[in-house]
């Protein structure tokens, strides 16, 4: 009888920690499955070319600060551009957060929003954004060309635009950074072969992929 | 008349679920209120209060199934809300508008609706039917109340992986194309 009560303790044991392994399996699919997305940020060629200065252009915060972008300053800034309305831009507002508080001590996150002031106050609010550097208007949109949301810009210390492109989950955003530690303007030149030693402003940047002839 | 084990069991179960499910909906409040709108089973006039009152009867019915005088009605008031999400799910399904989010499993777990959403709320409900059957008198000793635990314990994780694999489903059927 003892040996039956000590063997059923051990089996309830044991089935509770092969139940809390499958969930844990469970999980860490579901985060895999959330990380696999479409890899690379698409660089919607238009507007600036990267590893040329970016556009100077100042504009004013939401509390009317004046924000200066593209000039050479001791830190380097990562642009996110976003509105309201766009769902994605709101689900990767905490990876963008987590880079800003990972990178706090060399680069600048600014916000770049248009539109209604009560539904950004909204988005404001509902993503602890208070302390961000939020800008609304479209000045800095129009300079950069910005066509599509949520898009994001980078630019270094130098006023160089270092990356840009659509993105659309956490690994776009990274792929930005990582564009600029490969030295290529995109993660697609990247891939096709083109680095930044053999990198010449000449070719047509309206067409990414002849970038190989 | 059942083993008081498998009763108790049943309801300490349930009212862990219970309490998880009523703690996403208040600590989300907002996103919950816009999945009930988007149920669109009332008028939205009527959806902060009953947003509100969803999730007060979870926690209300979790703390009931915890009191031995309470907890065979409270184990049929799960049977009703269970039926009455399962209507909501089964109208919205009726009426073809099936990528609307579910709301089963709090945030970050959103789902497409499916037929086997429904198969779901009738597990649950089928447990609080298990919960609700009068128990037989017997001490209780230290045994049976590990019994209780580990039972309950066991049963909350096969729910939360369970969970887990429908809310991949959906997204599992994207990346093979089906």
């Amino acid at each position: 009888m003892q040996l039956l009560i000590a063997s059923n303790i051990l089996l309830w044991l044991l089935l509770i920690a092969v139940a809390f392994t499958v969930m844990a399996l469970v999980r860490q699919i579901g985060v895999l499955h959330s990380r696999i997305a479409p890899a690379g940020a698409l660089m919607v060629d238009k507007g600036v070319t990267v590893n040329d200065p970016a556009p100077q252009v100042t504009a004013a915060d939401r509390h009317g600060r004046p924000v200066n972008i593209g000039y050479r300053a001791e830190r380097s800034q990562l642009l996110f551009f976003l509105a309201p309305g766009c769902p994605v831009c709101k689900s990767l507002l905490p990876a963008v957060k987590s880079i800003a508080k990972d990178n706090s001590g060399e680069l600048d996150v600014i916000y770049v929003s248009d539109g209604d002031f009560t539904e950004q106050q909204a988005l404001i609010e509902a993503n602890g954004l208070q302390q961000a550097t939020y800008v609304v208007g479209p000045e800095i949109g129009m300079t950069y060309q910005i066509g599509k949301l949520p898009y994001a810009v980078l630019i270094d210390q130098a006023g160089t635009l270092r990356a840009k492109g659509l993105v659309n989950s956490r690994e776009h955003l990274d792929s930005l950074f990582e564009t600029v530690h490969l030295g290529s303007a995109t993660l697609q030149h990247y891939l096709h072969g083109e680095h930044k030693h053999d990198h010449d402003h000449h070719h047509d940047h309206a067409h990414p992929h002849s970038a190989q002839h | 008349m059942l083993d008081p084990v498998l009763v108790i069991a049943a309801s300490t179960a349930l009212a862990a679920l219970l309490a998880s499910a009523a703690s996403h909906k208040l600590r989300d409040w907002r996103a919950f209120k816009g999945i009930v709108r988007a149920y669109q089973v009332l008028p939205d006039a009527l959806v902060p209060a009953a947003t509100t009152s969803l999730a007060l009867a979870e926690l209300g019915l979790a703390l009931a199934l915890l009191l031995p005088a309470w907890h065979g009605l409270a184990a049929l008031g799960v049977v009703l809300l269970m039926a009455l999400y399962a209507s909501a799910i089964g109208l919205n399904l009726w009426r073809g508008r099936r990528d609307i989010d579910c709301g089963c499993s709090g945030p970050g777990a959103a789902q497409p609706l499916r037929p086997v959403l429904l198969l779901r709320n009738l597990v649950i409900a089928l447990l609080a039917g298990l919960a609700a059957v009068p128990m037989a008198e017997r001490a209780m000793g230290a045994l049976d109340i590990f019994v209780v635990i580990a039972a309950a314990a066991v049963a909350l994780l096969i729910h939360v992986a369970v969970d887990g694999l429908l809310a991949n489903q959906p997204r599992l059927a994207k990346l093979t194309g089906r």
